[in-house]
Formats: C-alpha cells, sequence, structure tokens
C-alpha cells in the first residue's frame, strides 16, 4: 500500500466527520439562512434574513458585547497566564502543590463554574450577604452588579478563571521545551530582565500564546452558554441572540438565526485573523 | 582591558553532597586566551556561568581588576558568553541577531546597522545580513554567534566549546578566527572544552580541571612535557608510566638505570615520557637506548602504535607506519628514551 493511500485511508475517518457535521450543518444553516425552507413552503432563496439582522439595533449593541466578553477574557486570561507560567517554571519548595491547584479548575464544567460564580457574586449570592454582615454595605442588593450587568464582568470572570490554567498549561509546556539558555544569553549581552522578556522569551512563546489565545477568543465569541447563565437580558450576546430566534414560536424567525449564526462564524473568523496578523506584527517584528 | 582574578570559587548545587566546583583559583592575565579543560561535568560550564552572573557561587570570588563583581548584574559586567549550541535567536534575521546587545543599549538605529555592517565582514558573512539563522550552516551561525558577542565590545569573552560543533576543515579556520579576532580587540578570553586538542590549538594557557579541582595551569606545551600527575599526563594521552627511585640524573627502573636531566624531582616516584618521543633504532652509543620486545601493533593510518615489553615494563610508543614496516609481534627492536623527554610526576 503506498504512503498515500495510508494517509488517505487513516484520515478518512476523522475527515468524514468534519465534512459531513461541519460543512453539512454550515451548508444547511446557510441554505435556511437564506429563507430555502421548502418544509414550511419557503422555495425562493433570497437575503432578507440578512437584511433583518442588519438592520436591528439590538444585533450592533450584541455584537460590541460579544467582542468585549471575547476580547478581554482572552486578554486578561493571556497575560495572567504568563505571568503564571513564568512563575510556575521556577523551582521553589511546594511547586507541585501550587501546580496541582493551578490546574484543578480544567475539569470543572463550564456551566459548574457559573453557577458558582452565580452563588458567589450575584447580589443575592455569599460575598453580598458577608459584605452585608460585616457592615461594609447595608443590605445585600446594594452589592456591586457582577452578574447580569451591562459590562459582562461576571462572564468575564468566570472566563478569566476557566481558561487561565488553559493558557497557563499549554506556555508553561512551551516555556520548559524552549529552557532558559536564551535568555542567559540575552542576559550576558545586555539585556535587563524586562528586556529579556520583551525582546526574547514572548517571541519565544509567542506562538504557542497565539494558538491558544485564538482557541480562547474562538470559544468566548461563540460560547453560549455563559452568557445565557451569567448576562443581562438586553443586550444579550450573540450567541443568546441567535438562540432566542431559534427558539421563537414564529419559525419565520428561523432564517434570521441561522444568518447571525453564519455571520457569528464569519465574524469570528475574521477577527482571528486580524488578531494573528497584528500581534504578530507587534511582537516579533 | 580586564585582568581577570578567580579566588576559591565554590559551587555546591542545592541537595548536591559533592560540590560541583571545588576551590578553584585562577589568574587569566589581560587579553590572554585561556581553557578551561576538563571532562563532562567537572565544573567547567558551571564556572563559565558564575563568572557571566547566570550563577551564584557557594563562596569564592570573581573580581575583574581587582574588583569583585559578584554582586553586579549580568547585564552589567561587560562579560558576554557564546554558548555550544550557539543560540541565535531565531525569529530574528542574521543582522537583528548581531545588533541585540546594541538595541538593548539602546543606541541609534543607523549606528547599530552600520556596525553590524562591520561585523559581518569582520566574521567574513557579508551577505547573509537579511536570512534566518535556519538557513545558515552551523559554521557560519558560530560565526554569528561570535560578532553577536563581540559587537558589544565585552571586557571577557566566555566560550563554551567553540570548535567542538565544527568539522575537521572548519575547525582550524574557526580557529584562526577566533584567535585573530581576540588578539586584534585584546579581549581577555576563557572558554572551556572537553577536548585537549581545542584547548592546544586555541588557548595561550590551559587549566585542566579534573573532578571539580584544578590539577594544572600552565601553557599547552607544559601538559605534554612536564605533567603534575599521571589522571594530567593520562588526560592528555600520556600511557608510559614507570615506578622507580631518583638520584641526581639517574632514574633506577626495574630493568636498569635510565639518564635523566637535571632538576627532576628526587627519591622515589613515578617517571613518564610521551609515546611520540622515543626513538626507533637510533645510535646504539646514545644515553638509554635498550632492547624491547614487541607485544603488539596497532596500524592507525596517518601513525602505528607499537606496545613494547621493556623487562617487566609495558611501554607504548607512536611512530610513523613507514619506519616498522615488516615489524610484528615477537621481534626485538632497538629504542631510545632521550634524557629530555624524561618526566618525573611532581605529585
Amino acid at each position: 500500500m503506498s504512503d498515500r493511500l495510508k494517509i488517505t485511508l487513516l484520515l478518512l475517518p476523522a475527515m468524514l466527520i468534519i465534512v459531513l457535521l461541519f460543512f453539512g450543518g454550515l451548508a444547511i444553516g446557510l441554505m435556511r439562512s437564506f429563507n430555502y425552507m421548502p418544509v414550511i413552503g419557503l422555495t425562493e432563496p433570497d437575503l432578507s434574513a440578512y437584511f433583518l439582522v442588519f438592520t436591528d439595533r439590538e444585533f450592533y449593541l450584541s455584537f460590541l458585547l460579544t467582542f468585549h466578553i471575547a476580547f478581554t477574557s482572552t486578554v486578561i486570561s493571556s497575560i495572567l497566564a504568563i505571568g503564571a507560567a513564568l512563575l510556575l517554571r521556577r523551582n521553589f519548595v511546594g511547586r507541585s502543590i501550587v501546580n496541582f491547584l493551578f490546574q484543578l479548575n480544567l475539569t470543572v464544567p463550564h456551566l459548574v463554574g457559573a453557577i458558582g460564580m452565580l452563588y458567589l457574586f450575584s447580589q443575592s449570592g455569599s460575598f453580598a450577604r458577608l459584605a452585608a454582615e460585616w457592615n461594609l454595605i447595608a443590605k445585600p442588593s446594594q452589592f456591586p452588579a457582577l452578574v447580569f450587568d451591562p459590562y459582562a464582568i461576571g462572564i468575564i470572570l468566570q472566563y478569566i478563571w476557566k481558561e487561565i490554567p488553559f493558557i497557563g498549561v499549554i506556555v508553561l509546556a512551551n516555556m520548559q521545551s524552549i529552557g532558559e539558555d536564551y535568555e542567559s544569553v540575552a542576559r550576558s549581552l545586555g539585556a535587563s530582565r524586562w528586556q529579556t522578556f520583551r525582546h526574547v522569551l514572548l517571541p519565544l512563546i509567542f506562538p504557542g500564546v497565539l494558538s491558544a489565545s485564538v482557541m480562547v477568543f474562538a470559544f468566548t465569541f461563540g460560547a453560549y452558554e455563559i452568557p445565557a447563565l451569567l448576562g443581562a437580558n438586553y443586550p444579550a450576546a450573540l450567541p443568546v441572540l441567535a438562540y432566542r430566534k431559534y427558539t421563537d414560536v414564529d419559525l419565520a424567525a428561523r432564517p434570521e438565526a441561522m444568518a447571525m449564526a453564519i455571520i457569528i462564524a464569519i465574524l469570528s473568523a475574521v477577527m482571528i485573523y486580524i488578531y494573528i496578523r497584528y500581534s504578530r506584527r507587534r511582537i516579533r517584528g | 582591558m580586564t585582568h581577570v582574578s578567580i579566588k576559591e570559587l565554590t559551587k555546591v548545587y542545592p541537595g548536591a553532597s559533592e560540590p560541583s566546583l571545588d576551590r578553584l583559583s585562577l589568574e587569566i592575565p589581560t587579553g590572554e586566551l585561556t581553557a578551561l579543560l576538563g571532562p563532562s561535568g567537572c565544573g567547567k560550564t558551571t564556572t563559565m556561568k558564575m563568572i557571566a552572573g547566570l550563577l551564584d557561587p557557594t563562596s569564592g570570588d570573581v573580581t575583574f581588576d581587582g574588583r569583585s563583581i559578584l554582586k553586579d548584574k549580568p547585564e552589567n559586567r561587560g562579560v558576554v558568553m557564546v554558548f555550544q549550541n550557539y543560540l541565535l535567536f531565531p525569529y530574528m534575521s542574521v543582522a537583528d541577531n548581531i545588533g541585540f546587545g546594541l538595541k538593548m543599549r539602546k543606541m541609534d538605529p543607523a549606528e547599530i546597522k552600520r556596525r553590524v555592517g562591520e561585523m559581518l565582514e569582520l566574521v567574513k558573512l557579508p551577505d547573509l545580513g537579511k536570512r534566518k539563522p535556519s538557513a545558515l550552516s552551523g559554521g557560519q551561525q558560530q560565526r554569528v554567534a561570535l560578532a553577536r558577542a563581540l559587537i558589544v565590545q565585552p571586557n571577557v569573552l566566555l566560550l563554551d566549546e567553540p570548535l567542538s560543533n565544527l568539522d575537521a576543515h572548519l575547525r582550524f579556520e574557526m580557529r584562526d578566527l577566533i584567535r585573530s579576532l581576540q588578539q586584534e580587540m585584546g579581549i581577555t578570553t576563557i572558554f572551556v572544552t572537553h577536548d585537549q586538542e581545542e584547548a592546544v590549538v586555541l588557548a595561550d594557557r590551559v587549566a585542566l580541571i579534573l573532578d571539580g579541582c584544578m590539577k594544572q595551569y600552565d601553557n599547552a606545551e607544559a601538559f605534554y612535557k612536564r605533567p603534575v600527575d599521571e589522571a594530567t599526563a593520562r588526560f592528555f594521552g600520556g600511557q608510559n608510566f614507570m615506578s622507580g627511585t631518583t638520584r641526581g640524573t639517574v632514574f633506577e627502573a626495574s630493568f636498569g638505570q635510565l639518564q635523566l636531566v637535571e632538576g627532576l624531582n628526587q627519591g622515589s616516584g613515578v617517571l613518564t615520557f610521551r609515546p611520540e618521543n622515543v626513538l626507533l633504532n637510533g645510535d646504539p652509543s646514545a644515553p638509554n637506548t635498550l632492547e624491547a620486545n614487541i607485544a603488539d601493533k596497532i596500524y592507525l593510518g596517518t601513525q602505528t602504535r607499537l606496545k613494547l615489553r621493556i623487562g617487566q615494563e609495558n611501554v607504548d610508543i607512536i611512530t610513523n607506519p613507514s619506519d616498522v614496516e615488516g615489524l610484528s609481534p615477537g621481534d626485538l627492536i632497538r629504542v631510545t628514551l632521550p634524557p629530555q623527554t624524561l618526566w618525573m610526576l611532581t605529585s
């Protein structure tokens, strides 16, 4: 059997799943977003769903909110993850314990984390009650709105909490495989600690940080459950908005939901492209 | 122009029972090229890292022109280290690699460009500035690493096994380049190596470190002619050691007397001589001419090694293959041990 054939055969099962489920789903979604849904008698494709989406003010607010959530979560968790990796790669007493605790919440599902956030940070949650108990505020409802709030602080906190170890583990493995010799060279050539980090370590770990943070960005931009649980009602994140349209009693709203899903996919692809281009120039140039 | 002085430098790694480096003391005069020679794990690289400030010593001191530098940060010591595997920054062009140290000093970009151009000329890579390190051969990478170090005009240059990753024909080219640049710029240079040949061809002086202790610090020739002890002699390829007693200029060996030159260690001790210094079939009346029995003959291409028996002693000699053509184990030959090539170990 030729190598080519072998590779094709080995790839086939995975490719079938990806092509059938992903592109198949995408194709059906695309057709419906063009108002093509023979089951309910829609057989003339048009762009009216997209028109509805782009003329809806809520869509733009939702987009801004979703971008804010994804961008802020990605940037903050990347920075904190790099900091954590810098500490964790050092040798200190109890490192393995700290390392274990650091990675512990990788195993906790997002939903469980979100419910934890609700219990702790909502205006009827533990922190609000404690603050009232200690007379920091008069009653629990005066606790700052960190959940269901317009700035999506609760959502971002939840994402940061969950994504720091994810990015951190990748970056730490990256740093350990690079070793410290490049930094030694830089120091001996006259670079300060900060310069060594900025001009040597950061560019070296950059590909790892980039791929991890792109995954986080794509996930947080398209994820539904956390904004649905912790987000404000209006404006809602794009995936929440799309789902609402999809589950609308009016079947005619479905093309609009599909159009929104397609737009979410295209937007994340474009934003990831811009992010990669821009950050590569900044870090390595 | 920096005189480097290492005083009782000791390093014990956390958790280790034995020191990796045990009270090393060394004076390296301004502008000299010194080799730290020793097998892997003997503490050479540890020593370099302590000089460069990448590792803190357990005790001892390093001074430059009399001033201790141990409290200085690595970037302020004026010491640059070139690593064995070059460690060029992979995402930067060759020119950016060379200019790195100047950029960190916030020098004007136009001036950096000019100096990088000069450096590229100096290391004979004038057209490769735009390439990425991955597009260079090992020898070229080595030169870029050297240029990147020299451009910051260090007071002290540290080289980690500078020739060991190079092919044989590149080694001499690189040796000449390192020596000429070092002489031209007068930089006090220390390099470490496990290869005695590399130490001998490159260094003004060699410090031999075995088991974390310095055995001998001398010019290269001395290690062949006047080794301090058997381990040192063996490290440099010494094979012949005979126990006996020296009185005046006479050595009493198991098979008879040998004539020595004056001034050697007296009393009972070990006599040594280099396998390449034994003469074959010379003048029968010359001093120290003896009968020897060939025990084995090993052809090594450009030379032949003979294992001889003189009385009860084993003697190894290295000779020209054409000089021993036709001889085979069991034959008797006449060998001469010239008195000026005989040496009593001092410890």
